[in-house]
Parts: C-alpha cells; structure tokens; sequence
C-alpha cells in the first residue's frame, strides 16, 4: 500500500504511458490518454470492447496485419474490471482459446479505482463485488480526499508500481479515512440478492408468464446488450478485404435465423429469456457465477425502462 | 385524477378492452409504457418523463374479443397513427384514441448531462423552469435546457384525430425556428459539416435502440438486416454507421413526425433528428407535405407530380 | 493523369440506347464509366448510390427517361423524388455535390450522353479521389 499525492497523478499518468497505450475514461468511454489528466468518471460504455473492438478485423487478404500495442486501462471500476475478469475466462479457458482476446488482454494491465460514490442503480454487492472490490485489477486506488492509495492486486501490478518512485507510505489517518469512505459506500449498497437462488429459481422459469409480459414492452433492441460488460456474442464476417469479427446480440432475431429460413427464437420473449437464462442460469452453471456484474448500465439506459433487478425481485418470487 | 378517471369510463361502457399507457418507471425521472385491463386502471400516469412514443406498440397489439385497443395519444403518438392510417397498417376501427396535450417530455440524455453523475429524485415544474433535486443538490433550470430538441420545436401538442380527449385540445403553437438545428450545420462548410456528423455518428454502437424505437421503423426485416445480399457491414466502422443512418433518413422522409423517440433512445446522446428534420424540411419545400396531418392525403414517396422541381437533374 | 472511376447506372429504355447511340456514332467521351444497366431509374436505390461510394467508385451517375418518357410510365418520377432526397441528405452531412449527378438522356440523344459523361468526369477529376465514405477495413496495418 502506498499513498499519491493527486498534484503526482499526471506524472503517473505520464510514466504509465511510457509502457504502455494507456486509455482512460471519458463521457461515452475508454479512450486513449493525450495530454490530459482523466477525469474519473464512469463512462456509458464499458471497457470491454478496448480488448474485445466492437468491430475487429481479425485478417486482411493481402496480408497485412492489424497494428496493436500493450494498452493499460486506468479509472477501471471495479464492475467493469470484474467483468473483463468473466469474459478472459469465457474466452481463454475450457478447451478453446481465443487467441485475439487473450494477447490483448494479458499483455494489458488494469489500473482500477474504488467507487466512493455508488449510485442508485448500482447492484455490484449481489455479485460479491462491492465498490471497492479488486478483483480483475492489477493497481487499485482509493480516492481519500488529498491522494489515492496505491495498491498492488497482482504481481504484474506491483512489479509496476515498485519502479515508480514519488509515492508515500501512507500515514495511519490515511487508512482510517480510506476505512471510513469504504465503509460509508458499502452501506449505501443494500438488500443484495443471491445469484445462487436466481440461477435455481430459473431452471423452473422456463415456460413462466414472466417473458411474455417482458417482451410486450422490450424493443428488442441491443442497447442492454453493447452497454454490458460481459455480453460477448459475436458473428464473424467476410468482407471484401478482410474477415471481421463484429458483435452480435442474442436480441436480434438475425442472431439465430438459420440459412433455410426457420428461427429457433422467432419472438422477442424467447430472445430476451435467453439472454436472461445466459447470463444467470447456463453461466453460472459452469463458473458458478453469474454473467452480470450489477454495473446498471442496461437498467439507466433501457428506453422503455426493463429494469433488470425489478426482475430479478420477480424471479425470486415467482421460482 | 382525471386520467384514471376517465380510462376507468372507458374500460366500464366497453369502449375498450385494453389499453396502452405509460406507467412509473423504476428510475427518477422515467415512465414506461403498460399494457392494462381494467383492473391495471391505477397505475395510469402521464406527466413530461412519457416520452416514448406508444404507437408502434398498436402494431403488436390486436383487438381481443372485437374490443378496441385504447392507446393514449400525444401529439406525436397520434400523428404516428395517422401515418400508419396512410401507409395500410392499421384498421381505424381497431383503435380507439384517448387524446392528451403533451407539456413536452424531458430527454434523459439531456438531463444526465445536465446533473453530471448527480442522482435526481425529485423534479418539479414551475411554469417556464424546472427544479431537478437529490441528494445534497438542487438545480432550476429553463425547460429548454432539459427538453426533448423535437419537443421544443413541435407543433402539434396535441394528436389531430382521436375518439375522445382528456382535459382540452392545445391548439397548434407557431414555432419560428423549426428548423434551426438543421439551418445551423447547414451554415458551416461541407468540410466542417462532415467532421461534425462523423464525430456524431463515430460514436454509434448499432444498437438499433433508434430504429426499433421508432414508430416508422416497422419493416419486418430491416435493410441493415437483409443477408441476401448483404448491403452495407454490421460493425462500426464509420462508413457502415452514417449509411445505416443515412438510408434510415430516407426510409423514414415523408412519414417522420418528428417525436424524437430516436434522440431520447440513444444511449450515446447522438443528434439523430438532424438528418430526420433536414428531410422533412426537404420534402415540405419540395412536395409540399407534412407527415401525420392527414389521412387522405398519400404519402409522398408514394406519389409524384408531373412538375416536382427536377434543377438538380442534367 | 488520375482518372476518375465512375458507376453509371442507366435505364434499360432510354440512357442506356442513348449510350448505344453515341458508341455506334463514334461519338468520343472519356472511359471513366462503368455500365450498369438497370430496367428503368426507378428501380435505382439510393442503397445502390450509397453502396457504389462506400465500394470505393470516385463518382456515380444516374441516368434516366425523361419525365413523360418511361417505358413503364411513372417509374421516373418516382425516382426524381428519391433522388431528391438523397441529393440534399449526401450534401447535408458534406459530401461533394459532384460526387452524385443525375440527368435525363433519351434514346436518340447519344451526343448529350456523351456530353453528360464529359461534364460528370470533368466535375469529379477536379473534386478528385472520393474519401469520405470509402470502407477501410480496419485501416492501421502494417505490413
């Protein structure tokens, strides 16, 4: 643990960049640091897609390859850092790596920040996350008012920080007061749920009403989909000078349209509860957690409200 | 209320047998949109958070036992009706429409820009200003700052047809500068006009959040969406994202009415009612149309005249 | 010299037997068009015009009966209105006025198609390469 004084941040900035195309956030999300010292906000969009494009070319016909660097994320919340954490396991582990997300992300390094503040719409503590959980961070930094405090999460972290000389131990009032606003913004989190229950309680959901009346308001747009942090279906496309990969959304009905003209999931309530089964029923079953990290992006942007823990309240009492 | 009131009227003499309306949101500041019976009549509200505009649900949404689907109709949602009248997608005696002035709807991009992160619970109207407060704050603010864009330059507050109406009609209000947003980009140069919707439109994500949010935006399968051929890529890259809103423009020119559904939708605060108003200023100058008025009148992409101007034409 | 590629897409009846006429009458115009023969300037969608630009072609021209003139009777004028808007959309967001051009070229006037691709090639050399709506595919390579 170590202190920064905030007047030393830009020469953080500045020395992380030395090693790495280091991005920061913005209103609508990650993007490479110029000349600015990032205002620590959290962006409408989720850093996924820094490590996962939302259009990647994956190669060009003539041969040429696309460029990239080691990028470092810094002001990662520790939603979206936990959510970069579920999808390098969906991507790299198992029998099939993906190869183009585990260079990007492993030769990455995450710096992320404590969340003073939570907002009403945040549900990051149903996950085991919480405002100031670290997980998925290389760096962790608390705001206490006059610094942050520097802590290392992994070995790629500390080995980092080590060489970066104008940090401070931090003195006892310092860790008093990073005790009390952690504290404070952990009480602000109430009234969790367990994803445990929500998974047992949808395996008899199957056939529920639930979808039906969800769906006669759903758009079946992907606005919930682009905004999350672990959603990470793509297509893979042929176009005239490369094969592209794009994302895809399990709300289109294109999504699962076969070449002969039948779709599986004609309606959009069989599309939503899939999205809904995906997230907290079939991937908790493999890695014992849910696909969703209580971030809330889909639950203040949705244009006709679908409130995702209104439903999940539901589930809990319909099961 | 006179709202709940009335609906409760409607739904005991059977003039309806369902009803689309706008029920409280989760969120400050949000409603959604509900699908009652009777029994459903108390969670009725309408106030300057119903933005979404309710028609395109009529087109899921058919009689049950012959009994008309009521919808509440704003300006907007009622000239989107009109259109559909128009373009063969409705049966008039389907729908029986509850007519209600709009005091214009708040845009929540607009409002999130404003609080910065701050969380509103509460807001209150007072005549021209609007007091937004939370936790630790207040902000007033004039209604133009927090309003829809198509809101402030909309005419039409109240739908031109319906079966009955609550409260009373506002007659058509003179707006000068309709077309302002348009004129102001149209002021700079082509240079300049390019990088400004190319910083627009290079922040799209292809949510479609825009489209399947707009009334007029009903095709079975979208042009983006079409596989045989492909037209156009699905990803991000720029040239794929403004001919997906360009081509969108056209196919909704002559029909859009202007209720900004788009603009409130997109989660990217995207100014998409720019290429909308500039073709409905195009096709009121050209073929002397405006969308959703009336029922008689054809479309205009769907007729011509022997003299539409034709300068451009070598 | 940099020569223009240019997309033309001519209806079957009228612009197409006008660019017959000028060929059979030795007419000379530059070869910066490529044909594409459709039945008639209302089956032409703007996604066509828009599709030629993103595909990299430096200019499109479109080319149809005279109004009064349609094979199938209306197909023009329907298309004069399509066109229209398209026109004032590509130039609203800043796209060269040239770069999309429209004309009427009836089957007995192979001069005027001629003239036409003169006018067209001439306006778009001077506008130069197309670069705004070109697709890249992911354009930082290397090699």
């Amino acid at each position: 643990m170590r202190k920064l004084l905030k007047k030393d941040l830009p020469r953080l900035i500045e020395w992380l960049k030395t090693s790495y195309l280091l991005y920061g956030p913005t209103e609508y999300g990650f993007a490479p640091i110029a000349d600015h010292t990032p205002e620590l906000i959290t962006p409408i969009r989720p850093p996924k897609g820094i490590f996962f494009p939302q259009y990647q070319v994956l190669f060009r016909y003539d041969g040429k390859v696309p460029k990239s660097k080691g990028i470092g994320l810094f002001g990662v919340r520790p939603c979206d850092a936990k959510g970069l954490l579920i999808l390098n396991r969906i991507f790299t582990q198992g029998p099939y790596r993906d190869n183009y997300w585990q260079d990007q992300y492993q030769s990455g390094i995450i710096i992320g920040i404590g969340c003073n503040q939570p907002q009403p719409t945040c549900f990051c503590h149903w996950f085991g996350i919480g405002p100031f959980g670290k997980e998925g961070c290389d760096l962790f930094l608390t705001d206490i008012g006059d610094g942050f405090l520097i802590e290392a999460v992994s070995k790629k972290g500390e080995d980092l920080i080590s060489s970066f000389d104008p940090l401070l131990p931090p003195t006892d009032q310092d860790l008093k007061r990073r005790d009390e606003i952690v504290a404070r913004a952990e009480a602000q989190l109430k009234d969790g749920i367990d994803p445990k229950l929500i998974k047992e309680r949808l395996d008899n959901l199957w056939e529920s009403p639930i979808w039906g009346e969800l769906a006669e308001r759903c758009l079946s747009c992907a606005l919930c989909t682009y905004l999350c942090p672990t959603c990470h279906c793509f297509d893979i496309q042929d176009e005239e000078k490369a094969r592209v990969r794009i994302w895809d959304s399990c709300l289109f009905p294109l999504f699962t349209q076969e070449a002969s003209g039948h779709n599986p999931r004609p309606e959009i309530r069989d599309r939503l509860r899939q999205r809904i089964m995906h997230k907290f029923n079939y991937l908790y079953l493999q890695y014992k957690e849910a696909g969703c990290v209580g971030c809330g992006r889909c639950v203040i942007f949705c244009p006709v409200n679908l409130d995702l823990r209104e439903l999940m309240r539901r589930i809990l009492d319909e099961g | 209320m006179e709202l709940r009131s009335r609906i409760r009227e409607l739904f005991q003499k059977g003039e309806i047998g369902s009803l689309i309306g706008y029920g409280r949101g989760t969120l400050p500041l949000s409603a959604r949109p509900i699908f009652i019976t009777e029994g459903g009549v108390d969670q009725l509200i309408f106030d300057i958070t119903c933005g979404v505009n309710l028609a395109k649900y009529l087109l899921r949404k058919k009689p049950i036992a012959g009994q008309k689907v009521g919808i509440i109709c704003k300006g907007c949602d009622g000239r989107a009706i009109i259109q559909y009248l128009t373009e063969g997608q409705l049966n008039r005696e389907d729908v029986y429409i509850i007519g209600i002035s709009c005091p214009g709807m708040i845009d929540p991009n607009r409002v999130r820009e404003k609080v910065r992160g701050r969380v509103v619970t509460n807001y209150q109207m007072n005549g021209e200003e609007i007091t937004l407060s939370g936790d630790g704050f207040q902000l007033t603010l004039p209604r133009e700052d927090l309003l829809s864009r198509s809101c402030l330059r909309c005419r039409y507050p109240s739908p031109p047809i319906y079966d009955t109406f609550i409260g009373s009609p506002k007659d058509r209000v003179e707006i000068q500068d309709e077309y302002r947003s348009v004129a102001e980009i149209e002021s700079l140069p082509a240079a300049e006009r390019w990088n400004y919707f190319q910083s627009e439109f290079g922040r799209c994500i292809r949510c479609y959040a825009c489209r399947n949010s707009c009334p007029f935006c009903y095709c079975d399968v979208c042009f983006v969406d079409q596989t045989n051929p492909q037209w156009f890529g699905k990803g991000v890259e720029l040239t794929d994202t403004i001919i997906f809103h360009l081509v969108r423009a056209l196919h909704t020119a002559g029909r859009c009415v202007d209720c900004g559904s788009c603009e409130r939708a997109c989660p990217m605060g995207i100014k998409l009612t720019l290429l909308s108003k500039r073709m409905e200023r195009e096709v009121r100058e050209r073929f002397d149309y405006i969308p959703g008025l009336s029922v008689e009148e054809t479309p205009p992409m769907a007729a011509y005249r022997e003299d539409d101007p034709q300068e451009f034409i070598q | 010299m940099w020569q223009p590629k240019i997309i033309a897409f001519l209806c079957n009846w009228c612009s197409y037997a006008g660019a017959d006429l000028a060929g059979v009458s030795r007419i000379q115009y530059p070869p910066t068009i490529r044909v594409v023969r459709v039945p008639c300037s209302g089956r032409i969608n703007p996604i066509f015009i828009l599709k030629s630009l993103q595909s990299g072609y430096d200019g499109v021209l479109v080319s149809g009966c005279h109004p009064g003139d349609c094979h199938y009777l209306t197909g023009n004028y329907y298309a004069r209105r399509k066109f229209a808007l398209l026109k004032a959309l590509l130039e609203f967001i800043g796209i060269e006025p040239g770069r999309v051009q429209f004309s009427w070229v009836s089957a007995g006037e192979g001069e005027k198609f001629a003239q036409v691709v003169e006018r067209v090639t001439e306006d778009i050399r001077r506008l130069g390469p197309a670069r705004y709506l070109i697709k890249d595919h992911g354009a930082e390579v290397e090699d």
